[in-house]
């Protein structure tokens, strides 16, 4: 939990914007640990536990973050493999799960 | 006019009888039935996976090639067993069923299956459809979204569709249905979404639900003491994916379990009836005659659903009726089939959560430290690797050797019980478990394709697999060939009394499918699916390595 709250402090210290989405609004430490929960309930199943052992699934932790619409698209709409999100997580919970995902966990 | 008359009589006649599977048929399938067709999910109600046919052997397989394939233009992966009847080849995957001429491989008709894509949420472990059933003129298919239809087989029009379930709620189907005694039945899956398991049962002409048979013990049922007071048990799981097999003379069919929701079992106390477990039910009215619990309390998500194959074997002098089961929690199984009495259980793979045999007085596998610490909230190296010592995919068992013959994992994960019980929710996930995989020594093997004896689970050879493990079915002939596939793309034909691979065609995809085998105008026909598909496990070993993409291969002895 340390090691998430130090990571979070580093992304909002180092004022984090995206290439193709501007308005993106800034990460926050709260955004990030609602996405980590978020991401244990439905997406670790495939793309493995805290991000790691992502098994054949999309390797989250080399997703790039610049592509903040590429993400958000993706979950809501479904990719390859992938359902689509879009009908059971909000905006705000596919943010939280952008958050958490940029913020990324620690080894 | 009188010989029009009867030409269209006699057509008639005959038009019927060339699609009108009748239920003494079935019971004959892999059973002495015509070798032209392949009637039932397993090649028989036994599902033995055993064919009586030698023209292809070990001296000749060499000149066996393809000859025809047909593309499934489907990326989601083939894990299917087709049908054949009179000529022609049912086939099913997740988006279409398809009827194929087998002289010319050319399709006769198609028929999509539809389903809001959103479905796939509810899905664990790959999109998947595991074949059709065929009865009295139509073939029965159920899709994804759990919806059971009976299809013209003439002209794969849309007789009837059932509701089942509402995916929404986590209901899904991929397993095949089964016709016996005249009732079309289904299983579900959706274990890891807090469902309720059950086995239904419809009117094959109308669709009308007959029966369903839940598989955690409600109220006012025997067993139901096993679950915790309150509401457990509607979200215990308990699903059925996986076709049940079916004794005729005895008129039952058996069903495994899978594991319970969720996956710790620290939140359900209790043995939990039915959860892991096989179950014998009468086909007409779901009523259960008796229930075996492969793994009490289940923890591990060890699922109980692979097949349960019918055979008669000799047991100290003895020829008893049993049910041979090679479980998820690394056991193999032989059970009494009239009473469901343990009569074997010993470990096939090696196993750390029990001692490795099972006592046949008590019937109860006997766990060990790692289960206790286990249960007790630590993180342990658990063997079997909760996919199992061996998964879905079908063994074939040769009655005359009295062997069975699959591929087995030897894998170990990491695995722990979550500190908090997930929160309910209809239709999202439901496990509280977190769980990976421990790294293997580039030395190991990921498993092994081997011959067993059912009693002993003794090998009687064991080849290893270093590259990649294997996600397929199995099917043995009396030409003494154990037919399979690999995740690689290879379809192979091994040697019934070494293991030496004898034979193998590159299918472009993964093979993860149950080949089959019967006869065409006299000739030898070998079909299996290709296109690699599952869960995440076989994902994992293929990333960046094996393309998708599903198609049919059928094989002979060049002429």
């Amino acid at each position: 939990m340390k090691k998430l709250v130090l990571c979070s402090l580093l992304v909002c210290m180092c004022g984090v914007t995206y290439a193709d989405s501007p308005e993106t609004p800034a990460i926050t430490p709260d955004q990030i640990k609602r996405g980590s929960g978020l991401y244990a309930q439905h997406c670790a199943p495939c793309h493995g536990p805290r991000m790691k052992d992502p098994e054949g699934s999309f390797d989250l932790r080399k997703f790039p973050r610049d592509e903040h619409e590429r993400f958000v698209r993706s979950v809501t709409k479904g990719k390859n493999a992938m359902p689509p999100w879009g009908g059971l997580l909000q905006p705000a919970e596919i943010q939280a799960l952008w958050a958490y995902v940029v913020a990324g966990e620690k080894n | 006019m009188r010989k029009l008359l009867l030409g269209v009589v006699l057509s008639a006649t005959f038009g019927v009888s060339a699609h009108a599977q009748t239920q003494q048929e079935l019971n004959r399938d892999g059973s002495g039935g015509s070798t032209d067709n392949v009637l039932t999910y397993g090649m028989g109600y036994h599902q033995q996976r055993y064919s009586p046919l030698r023209q292809i052997t070990k001296s000749n397989v060499r000149r066996l090639v393809p000859v025809w394939t047909m593309s499934l233009a489907n990326e989601f992966g083939e894990q299917g067993q087709p049908l054949v009847y009179n000529g022609v080849l049912y086939a099913a995957n997740v988006k279409r069923v398809v009827a194929i001429d087998v002289g010319t491989g050319r399709q006769i008709w198609e028929t999509p299956l539809e389903w809001d894509p959103a479905v796939a949420r509810v899905v664990c472990c790959g999109l998947s459809n595991r074949g059709v059933a065929l009865y009295d003129g139509k073939v029965f298919v159920a899709s994804l979204d759990a919806h059971l239809r009976a299809l013209d087989a003439k002209t794969g029009k849309e007789v009837w569709k059932t509701k089942v379930a509402e995916w929404k709620e986590g209901y899904s189907i991929t397993s095949a249905p089964s016709v016996a005694n005249g009732v079309v039945m289904t299983g579900m899956t959706g274990g890891e979404y807090g469902v309720r398991g059950f086995v239904a049962g419809y009117d094959p002409q109308t669709g009308k639900q007959l029966w369903r048979r839940y598989m955690t013990a409600g109220p006012g049922e025997k067993g139901h003491e096993t679950w915790p007071k309150g509401d457990a048990y509607l979200r215990g799981g308990a699903s059925t994916w996986i076709t049940g097999s079916y004794d005729p003379e005895l008129d039952l069919t058996y069903w495994g379990t899978s594991n319970g929701g969720p996956w710790g079992a620290v939140w359900r106390p209790g043995d939990n009836l039915w959860v892991a477990s096989v179950v014998a039910l009468r086909p007409k009215t779901g009523e259960m005659v008796w229930h075996y619990q492969w793994t009490p309390a289940e923890t591990y998500d060890y699922d109980g659903n692979n097949e349960n194959l019918l055979a008669d074997i000799t047991v100290d002098g003895q020829k008893r009726k049993v049910i041979l089961h090679a479980d998820r929690n690394g056991f193999l199984y032989v059970l009494d089939r009239a009473t469901g009495k343990l009569i074997a259980g010993n470990a096939y793979v090696p196993v750390n959560w029990a001692k490795p045999r099972i006592d046949p007085a008590t019937g109860r596998p006997e766990e060990t430290e790692v289960a206790k610490r286990l249960r007790a909230g630590e993180k342990v190296e658990l063997q079997p690797r909760w996919t199992g010592g061996k998964n879905w995919f079908p063994m074939a068992f040769n009655p005359n050797k009295q062997l069975l013959y699959f591929p087995v994992k030897h894998e170990t994960a990491i695995y722990q019980v979550n500190k908090d019980l997930p929160s309910y929710k209809a239709g999202e996930r439901y496990q509280g478990v977190t769980n990976t995989t421990k790294e293997r020594t580039p030395d190991e093997a990921w498993g092994y394709y081997a011959a067993f004896d059912p009693l002993t689970a003794k090998r009687k050879w064991s080849v290893p697999q270093a590259e990649f493990p294997m996600w397929s079915g199995s099917l043995v002939t009396a030409g003494g060939l154990v037919f399979s596939g690999k995740l690689t793309g290879e379809f192979v034909a091994f040697d019934e009394d070494t293991g030496k691979e004898l034979w193998k065609f590159q299918t472009g995809s993964g093979v993860n499918a149950q080949p089959i085998t019967y006869t065409y105008k006299g000739r030898q026909y070998v079909t299996v699916l290709s296109g690699l598909g599952g869960g995440t496990s076989a994902k994992r070993e293929t990333a960046g390595k094996v393309q998708p993409g599903g198609s049919v291969w059928t094989f002979a002895l060049i002429e």
